[in-house]
């Protein structure tokens, strides 16, 4: 009796164990490869919860996701002979889990092969191509022309590249300072140019307000002529108007007041002759003229 | 089914703080240790409680009890919170998606279930160390443009899950991200996208119109993530401010400056312009109003002379020769008066007297008597 229950205990035992190292879970990230004694038995894509044979078969579990592989900065020369450092990083996807197992094993060795892959395909594509297109005009077709080149090896070893992609095409640390020189020259030239553009419109906006003033005060003088000269006319009117009803005594009146005027006191000296009609009466009270015209 | 019954039980110590629900991924709860040394004990009560049969046992056994419903309870439920979804899986394969609340599973080996915060806004910053902008320290923000020249990007990626199932299960940032480790496919692809939309622009718009850039990255980010089934959401991307390396920052300022310098200039001369030109224009109606003056000035005049003419005139025609012999003496009275007079009779013999004229001296003696004339 106490046999036969240790002997069920240990059978119970035994089938427990068994059930346990028999089943195995593979989960919804991964995917399963079954070995016989070392052998490619199956491949199990699906997740759960699946069984093998303990101690006969054993599973070798694989990734399943997208999975990221940051390659090593490299500098390449372009096909212009200028000096790039470019950091790519690369997706990928096990696809074939027996060629992988069978030719890398594992991940690190999946991704030292990618990485040589992706370094070599890199240069040839990059090589041909000027900083230009890698920079700004052909950026994705050469990201798609390694990705193909690379995803052709990568067959091989039962992966598929989804993505390649440069994360960073600059210029080494070496070449920075030229581009930083040009950069600055650049600057320079800008700001020179928009000071003398400061400048110019400066001297516009002077050289406007310099015209303007001269060209007001010349309208403004033109008109002053007019104005003066239609005084002037007034005046000439109104004294042709008055002066011509006795043309003569207008000589006579206009005489005297010139004689008054231009005559002024102190600043004449006068040699008179007797003869004069002004001292006519000088030595003849009867005032006869002596002799005509004989005026200062 | 044993927690179907224990309405009670919720509000036992179980429902202080969440327990030990709150532990993220409850990826096997207690050590197994535990609950079979809870298993043995209570069974150990039970059997005591059966031959005593006394009040003490009874309660004892309710206790017991009560304890097993409390550990079921614990194994078969899953707490989710407002701001995550949980992710079941079945054996490692997925099963369904947990919305927020009280929610059944069967326990460990069977069932595992992930809570990733859905709702939040993940940031990932990028050229940034420490919080604090690293003008040109970090070497990972610098980046070439389409012309050739180099500028410093910082800037900040925010993301979401968006489908849980796809972030956990198709890209390895999953696993990572709840262990509580970075994004590093955000990264990197963010890195890769801001140089390649840095790259086709020239330096200009990337420094002034940020919008844009920020736009086009978001869009080419979005894009890739989409293209590994990631189920991440890109809310938004932000850079900060875009500066051009350390070395020529400089330069680049000298431009503001010169900007405001043309500012400046041209506002001079927009003021020595508005000085100008109402002053020209003062002096015009300067000029004006004095040609008015003298336009009025020379009528008057003319017509006052004109009207005393008029005047002397009607004098005049009343006793013309009179009035004309008046005038004319009273006139050469007052120019003789006061004048220097020599009177040189030439009849009477006068021919012997040369006119002698010593202009020079007749200048001399009027320019020291008079100094003003002339």
């Amino acid at each position: 009796m106490r046999v036969a229950l240790t002997t069920l205990l240990v059978l119970l035992g035994i089938a427990v164990v068994g059930v346990y190292s028999s089943l195995f879970v593979v989960h919804q990230t991964e995917q399963a490869m079954v070995l016989e004694f070392g052998k490619p038995k199956k491949i199990i894509e699906q997740p759960g919860l699946n069984w093998l044979i303990p101690f006969v078969q054993t599973a070798e579990l694989f990734d399943r996701r997208n999975i990221d592989l940051d390659a090593l900065p490299q500098e390449v020369i372009l096909a212009d002979q200028k000096r790039i450092v470019v950091d790519t990083f690369a997706r990928y996807k096990i696809v074939d889990p027996l060629l992988y197992y069978q030719t890398v094993r594992n991940e690190s060795g999946a991704q030292a092969r990618l990485n040589g892959f992706i370094e070599a395909s890199m240069r040839r594509v990059l090589g041909a191509a000027n900083i230009n297109d890698v920079v700004r005009d052909k950026r994705q077709e050469l990201m798609e022309d390694i990705q193909a080149q690379v995803n052709v090896e990568a067959k091989g070893l039962g992966i598929k590249i989804i993505d390649v992609r440069i994360k960073r095409a600059d210029v080494p640390e070496q070449n920075r300072e030229a581009i930083y020189a040009r950069m600055r020259t650049e600057r320079q030239r800008e700001a020179a140019e928009i000071r003398a553009q400061g400048e110019e419109q400066a001297r516009r906006i002077r050289a406007t307000a310099d015209r303007q003033v001269v060209v007001t005060k010349a309208e403004a003088t033109r008109k002053s002529e007019i104005i003066r000269g239609e005084g002037d006319a007034e005046r000439n009117r109104i004294y042709a108007e008055v002066f011509s009803k006795d043309p003569d005594f207008f000589n006579f009146y206009r005489s005297m007041q010139a004689y008054e005027q231009s005559l002024k006191s102190g600043d004449t000296r006068m040699v008179l002759s007797p003869d004069s009609d002004f001292f006519r009466y000088f030595s003849n009270p009867a005032g006869s003229i002596p002799k005509p015209g004989s005026a200062p | 089914m044993p927690w179907s019954n224990q309405g009670g039980g919720n509000g036992g110590p179980w429902g202080k703080g969440g327990g030990p629900w709150g532990q993220g991924p409850s990826s096997g709860g207690q050590p197994p240790g535990d609950f079979e040394d809870i298993l043995k004990r209570g069974q150990d009560r039970f059997r005591q409680a059966i031959p005593g049969g006394g009040m003490n046992k009874g309660l004892t056994t309710l206790l017991v009890l009560l304890g097993l419903a409390a550990a079921a309870f614990y194994l078969c439920t899953v707490r989710v919170n407002p701001d995550e979804q949980g992710i079941v899986t079945r054996f490692g394969k997925f099963d369904r998606t947990l919305t927020p609340g009280l929610n059944l599973r069967l326990p460990y080996p069977i069932e595992e279930v992930y809570l990733p915060k859905v709702t939040k806004v993940n940031p990932t910053e990028i050229g940034r160390r420490g919080g604090v902008t690293g003008q040109g320290a970090a070497d990972d923000s610098l980046m070439l443009t389409g012309d050739e020249n180099i500028v410093n990007v910082d800037f900040v990626v925010n993301w979401q899950i968006r489908d849980a199932e796809k972030f956990l299960f198709n890209i390895r940032d999953g696993e990572e991200f709840l262990a509580g480790g970075d994004a590093r496919t955000v990264r990197d692809v963010a890195e890769s996208a801001v140089r390649e939309v840095v790259g086709t622009s020239s330096i200009q718009p990337i420094l002034t119109q940020r919008a844009a850039s920020e736009q086009a990255v978001r869009d080419l980010i979005q894009k890739t993530l989409d293209s590994y089934n990631s189920g991440i959401y890109i809310t938004q991307v932000q850079f900060l401010p875009v500066d051009p390396p350390s070395q020529v920052v400089d330069a680049f300022r000298d431009v503001q400056a010169a900007r405001a310098d043309q500012e400046r200039l041209q506002n001079e001369a927009q003021a020595y312009a508005n000085s100008q030109v109402p002053l020209a224009r003062g002096d015009a109606e300067k000029i004006l109003q004095e040609a008015q003056a003298y336009k009025e000035r020379v009528i008057a005049e003319s017509s006052g002379q004109a009207e005393r003419f008029s005047k002397i005139y009607e004098e005049y025609r009343r006793a013309p020769d009179v009035t004309r012999q008046r005038m004319f003496l009273e006139t050469m009275e007052r120019v003789f008066g006061s004048m220097d007079k020599i009177i040189i009779d030439q009849k009477q013999g006068g021919s012997g007297v040369v006119p002698y004229l010593p202009l020079n001296e007749l200048a001399r003696p009027r320019s020291d008597s008079n100094p003003g004339g002339q």
